[in-house]
C-alpha cells in the first residue's frame, strides 16, 4: 500500500488541550492525550479546519519558503486561479504574473491553459463513469472519498487536475530543452494546506513530479510589494475560462454544464456522498466537491474574504478577452489520465470474526456511556470513544460519566 | 450459519429527514467488518429503499442488519398497510407513494424491483392491514 502523507501538524508547545479542535474537525481524526492534541494520520484528510479553529495556532500547515526554491537550474512556479482575486479590487492577472516573475522564477506557468485542456477533456471523461460524476480539484475530497466512500470509485472521474496537468507540461517541456529531471524545480503556489500533503505525495511520482508548494499567505507581502494594480484591467494572454476554476460551480460553468451540484464544506461534502451511495441523487450529471466554504476561493492560505474574492474573480473573468482554443489529442487522455483512487482501509481487524467481536463489544460500551459527547474522555464523541477503546486506543476509565455496568 | 452479530434500527413513518440514517450507519459498519466496496454500494442501495419504504408507506417499522459468516441479512419490517398485490408492487413503474413524497423524488415505482436487483436473495411477506417484511440477503 502506498504510503500517506500529511501537512497539517501540531506545534504541541502552544496547545493548551482546549476542545476546539477535538469538536470540530470534520472526519474526527483528534484526539486530546495527557492535554495535548493529537492526531490520527488514519483519519486525517487534511482539509486545515483544525488550523481554523485553533484559537492558539498550535496547528500548522507549511509550505517551503521561497530560499527553499533554490537549488536549480530552471524554477518554474505554477500560481493557482485562487490569487488573482486577493488584491480588494480588480486587477490584470497578467500583472500578478509579471509581479511573481520577479520574485525569483525563470517561469511563470499560465496554469489557465490547463484549466482549459482540462476542461476540453473533462467533458468526455464525465461521461465515461457512473452517474453523477464527480470531479474534485480538492485532495481533501479525494482522501475522504478513499477512506469512507471507497465504494464512489465507479463516479470519480479518472483524470489528473489542471495543476497536475501543469507540472506534466512543463517538465515535458524542459526536458525536451535539454534540462535534465533533477535541475527543474517546479512549484505549486497554494491556497491550502491540502495541496500541501498532495505536492508532498507528488514529489515521488514519476510522471508528475512536483518540487515544493508554497502558501499563498508566505508569499504575499512580497507581492504586495512589487504588484502593479494601477495597469489597464483588460488582459489578453490568461484564459477567462480558466480563471472559473477557482469558485465552487466554476468547474461545471467552464465546460458548458448546467445539470450540475457544486458542494462544498467537508460535512456537506458527506452528506451529499452519502445520498449518491444510497441512490438518491439520481438525475444530475456532474458533481464538484470542495473542503473549503465556496470552493477554492475558500482556502486557509488566502487573504481575501471568500465571498468577496469570488466578486472579485467574477468581475475579473469579465474582462477577459480570450479562451485557449485546446485540440484534443488521443495522447493528451492518456498523458493526463489518473489511476483509481485508493481504497484506504478503515476495517477494525484483518480478521472477519475478530472484527465482529471488536464491534459488538464496540455496542455493548456504546450502551454504557452517557451520549452526551462531552468531550472529556479526549475523544470527540462517545461513539469515537466506544472506538478508541476496542480498537486499546483509550481506556473505559477515561469516561467520567460511565453508566453502572462499566468497569 | 450462525448469526454473529445482529444491529436492530428503528424508523419512523413520514420522517425523511432522518431516514437514511440506518442505511448510513449500516454501511459503516459494513466498512469496519472490512466488506469489499462493491458489495457495500449494493447493500446500500437496497437497504435505502426499504428504509425510505418505511418511511413513506407504513406506520413504522424497523431495519435489522444480521451478520453471518459469508453474508448480511437485512430486515425490513413494517407496521402498516400491507401491500395488496406483491406481483404487481414488483413492476417497475408501479408506484402507491402518495402526491407528496413523488413530488419529493420519491415513489417513481422502482424501489422494490431496484432492491431485488441489488442483492443475491429477496423475499417478501404481507399481510393487507397489518404489515410488510422484506428480507434482502447480499454474500460477501
Amino acid at each position: 500500500m502506498k504510503e500517506v502523507f500529511h501537512s497539517v501538524s501540531l506545534i504541541e508547545e502552544k496547545c493548551i488541550g482546549c476542545t476546539k479542535c477535538l469538536m470540530n474537525c470534520p472526519v474526527e481524526a483528534i484526539r486530546i492525550k495527557n492535554g495535548k492534541a493529537v492526531i490520527y494520520d488514519d483519519k486525517c484528510i487534511d482539509c486545515g479546519e483544525c488550523i481554523r479553529v485553533c484559537p492558539y495556532g498550535a496547528h500548522v500547515s507549511k509550505g517551503i519558503t521561497l530560499n527553499e526554491t533554490a537549488g536549480y537550474k530552471v524554477k518554474v512556479l505554477i500560481p493557482s486561479v485562487t490569487l488573482y482575486p486577493q488584491f480588494g479590487q480588480e486587477i490584470n492577472p497578467e500583472e500578478v504574473n509579471k509581479a511573481l516573475l520577479s520574485l525569483g522564477f525563470d517561469e511563470v506557468f499560465d496554469i489557465t491553459f490547463s484549466c482549459d485542456v482540462k476542461a476540453e477533456i473533462l467533458r468526455k471523461e464525465i461521461k465515461k463513469v457512473e452517474k453523477p460524476a464527480i470531479s474534485t480539484l480538492c485532495p481533501s475530497i479525494i482522501r475522504l472519498i478513499e477512506k469512507d466512500f471507497p465504494s464512489l470509485n465507479d463516479h470519480v472521474v479518472k483524470m489528473l487536475t489542471p495543476i497536475e496537468i501543469s507540472a506534466v507540461l512543463i517538465r515535458e517541456k524542459y526536458c525536451k530543452m535539454g534540462y535534465k529531471e533533477n535541475e527543474i524545480g517546479i512549484f505549486f503556489l497554494t491556497p491550502c494546506p491540502s495541496w500541501i500533503t498532495k505536492i508532498k505525495e507528488l514529489k515521488y511520482n514519476e510522471k508528475i513530479g512536483f518540487d515544493g508548494a508554497i502558501a499563498i499567505s508566505d508569499i504575499y507581502p512580497k507581492l504586495l510589494k512589487v504588484l502593479n494594480k494601477s495597469s489597464n484591467k483588460n488582459y489578453r494572454k490568461i484564459s477567462k475560462t480558466g480563471l472559473l476554476w477557482a469558485f465552487s460551480g466554476g468547474q461545471s460553468q467552464a465546460i458548458g454544464m448546467d445539470n450540475f451540484l457544486a458542494v462544498d464544506g467537508i460535512k456537506n461534502a458527506i452528506k451529499l456522498f452519502n445520498d449518491v451511495e444510497n441512490g438518491k441523487i439520481k438525475d444530475v450529471d456532474y458533481v464538484e466537491a470542495y473542503a473549503c466554504t465556496r470552493g477554492c476561493l475558500g482556502g486557509l492560505f488566502l487573504i481575501e474574504n471568500p465571498f468577496n474574492a469570488e466578486r472579485i474573480a467574477k468581475k475579473i473573468i469579465a474582462n477577459g478577452e480570450f479562451s485557449y482554443k485546446v485540440e484534443l489529442h488521443d495522447e493528451f487522455q492518456s498523458k493526463f489520465a489518473r489511476e483509481d483512487i485508493l481504497k484506504i482501509n478503515t476495517k477494525f481487524a484483518d480478521d472477519f470474526e475478530s472484527a465482529v467481536k471488536m464491534i459488538k463489544n464496540m455496542n455493548k460500551i456504546i450502551n454504557m456511556l452517557p451520549g452526551t459527547d462531552c468531550g472529556l474522555c479526549g475523544s470527540p464523541s462517545c461513539r469515537a470513544f466506544a472506538e478508541d477503546v476496542v480498537k486499546g486506543l483509550a481506556s473505559l476509565v477515561d469516561c467520567k460519566f460511565i453508566k453502572d455496568g462499566g468497569e | 450459519m450462525q448469526e454473529l452479530l445482529s444491529i436492530k434500527y428503528d424508523v419512523e413513518s413520514g420522517d425523511f429527514i432522518r431516514g437514511g440514517e440506518a442505511s448510513s450507519s449500516i454501511k459503516k459498519l459494513l466498512q469496519q467488518l472490512g466488506i469489499k466496496a462493491d458489495i457495500i454500494k449494493r447493500i446500500c442501495v437496497a437497504c435505502y429503499e426499504a428504509e425510505m419504504n418505511i418511511v413513506i408507506h407504513s406506520l413504522g417499522g424497523y431495519i435489522e442488519a444480521k451478520i453471518f459468516n459469508n453474508k448480511i441479512e437485512i430486515v425490513a419490517k413494517d407496521k402498516g398497510p400491507g401491500i395488496e398485490n406483491i406481483d404487481l408492487a414488483m413492476k417497475e413503474g408501479y408506484s402507491t407513494a402518495p402526491e407528496y413524497a413523488r413530488e419529493m423524488g420519491f415513489g417513481g415505482g422502482m424501489g422494490l424491483p431496484n432492491m431485488k436487483k441489488s442483492c443475491d436473495e429477496f423475499y417478501i411477506e404481507s399481510k393487507i392491514g397489518e404489515y410488510t417484511e422484506v428480507r434482502m440477503v447480499v454474500y460477501f
